[in-house]
């Protein structure tokens, strides 16, 4: 066990597992709300009024911006690496 | 040209027919879930993986390093070694496409470099703390990672949009789907051009061509990057049939999390320097997404099926390296083994080629 704990760089590895876990669940996350919001949004606008309507339409487009800057936040990771 | 200019160039060309066959092989990776959850079109989703490969094989060198440096003791390594290495892992991609059974290029790949060092120098040839510790342990962790968080993934996008009518949410997760086979794409392309980059530098190390310390040419990355963007064009149908419909029946949002938490996976590892095995990732993840939903869902026949080969990769790429590098030492030292191991691959590759065209991508 000591000689892997010498030879594997456990921090690196974690810090790898902890950035897969947040990247992966958080986009899943972030687009299924951006999902749940542009669906309601075209399945009952009438019934939503103008409030409804608003906060639907804010929750698609906050869905979608977050999803938007995991993949940028990723890529400029990786480059600057 | 002088006889070690020769070999040079043999292990260049081999090199780049590897990475052909790691394109061709692990299209499927890619592009499968996108093809079976009618995201994009076949040819669409081919050659979109193809120029994302191409352009994410730009991103990084960390890969490369480690291949170049932290696998085997580079002064003690000859062009001859890195040839049979190559071999040693052509061989295995080609036998599992074959049998339409998705291995891991990357482990084939060093696998066949680590079994030649060894039948050619013996145990001080391979640096046993980076086998283990940059290739073997985060081998082992990544399909765990991928698996778990393709699970948690496909939870949390069921208990968000689940009460929606599916029309919306799976047209929804369609495009989703483009854009995280793009990441997906860019990520492989990161983590497996950069094992050839990492390949062809050892060989130029080796020849003297280049110091140990560098970094790569330029001409190696477009030309690294060209070899896995036509074969991720070439596109590997049988592989993608495994992956895309034979481990789970995917809808949309599973196909979307599957590709996300597996380019979550890679790009985090690539970042790092870790050469994992895009295969068993996004198989992992793939399988995680399917018993996020239900366990049963998983066809565990076919998964096992593929655990058989991942095990296998490295034992056999580096015995068929081992015995290619004894082949080679038959002819003498010159360039007379490489020249006919790689005539004979050819024509070897040629009928794998014409025997698989003839029967049909099984069901």
């Amino acid at each position: 066990m000591s000689l892997l704990a010498q030879i594997v760089d456990w921090s690196a590895l974690g810090q790898t597992v902890i950035a897969a876990f947040l990247g992966g669940v958080g986009i899943a996350f972030a687009f299924s709300l951006g999902i749940l919001g542009a669906a309601r949004l075209t399945d009952s606008s009438r019934e939503l009024g103008l409030i409804g309507t608003i906060g639907y339409g804010t929750l698609t487009a906050a869905g979608m911006l977050a999803t938007l800057a995991a993949i940028v936040f990723g890529i400029v990771v990786m480059t600057s690496g | 040209m002088t006889e070690a200019d020769v070999i040079l160039v043999i292990v260049i060309g081999t090199a780049l027919a590897f990475d052909f066959t790691n394109g061709f092989h692990d299209t499927a990776n890619v592009v499968a879930t996108s093809i079976s959850t009618r995201a994009m079109s076949p040819r669409i989703a081919v050659t979109y993986a193809a120029i994302l490969n191409f352009a994410g094989a730009f991103i990084s060198l960390e890969v490369a390093a480690t291949v170049a440096k932290d696998v085997v003791v580079g002064d003690v390594i000859t062009p001859t070694i890195v040839f049979a290495g190559l071999i040693g892992a052509i061989a295995w991609n080609l036998a599992t496409w074959f049998f339409g059974l998705p291995s891991s290029s990357s482990h084939a790949l060093i696998g066949g470099v680590v079994g030649s060092a060894l039948a050619a120098v013996g145990s001080e040839a391979v640096l046993s703390d980076g086998v283990i510790g940059k290739v073997l342990v985060p081998a082992l962790i990544a399909p765990m990672v991928a698996f778990i968080v393709g699970g948690i993934a496909i939870v949390v996008c069921y208990r968000v949009v689940g009460r929606q009518r599916p029309g919306p949410v799976t047209r929804g997760f369609r495009l989703g789907q483009v854009v995280s086979g793009g990441m997906l794409a860019l990520a492989h392309g990161t983590n497996d051009a950069q094992k050839t980059m990492g390949i062809i530098a050892l060989a130029l190390v080796a020849n003297g061509s280049l110091d140990s310390s560098a970094d790569p040419p330029f001409w190696v990355i477009i030309s690294a990057a060209t070899a896995i963007a036509l074969g991720t064009y070439s596109g590997g149908w049988r592989i993608i049939k495994t992956m895309g419909t034979r481990i789970i029946k995917m809808d949309a949002a599973q196909g979307f999390s599957a590709q996300g938490a597996g380019s979550a996976v890679i790009l985090a590892s690539s970042h790092f320097g870790y050469p994992l095995s895009t295969t068993h990732v996004i198989s992992g993840a793939v399988m995680g997404a399917g018993a996020g939903k239900r366990v049963s869902a998983v066809r565990w026949g076919v998964a096992g099926n593929m655990i058989v080969a991942w095990i296998l990769t490295f034992p056999m790429a580096a015995a068929i390296g081992a015995i290619t590098y004894g082949v080679t030492q038959i002819f003498g030292d010159g360039a007379v083994g490489p020249v006919l191991i790689a005539g004979a691959g050819i024509v070897l590759t040629v009928m794998a080629f014409i025997r698989r065209a003839r029967s049909p991508v099984p069901a």
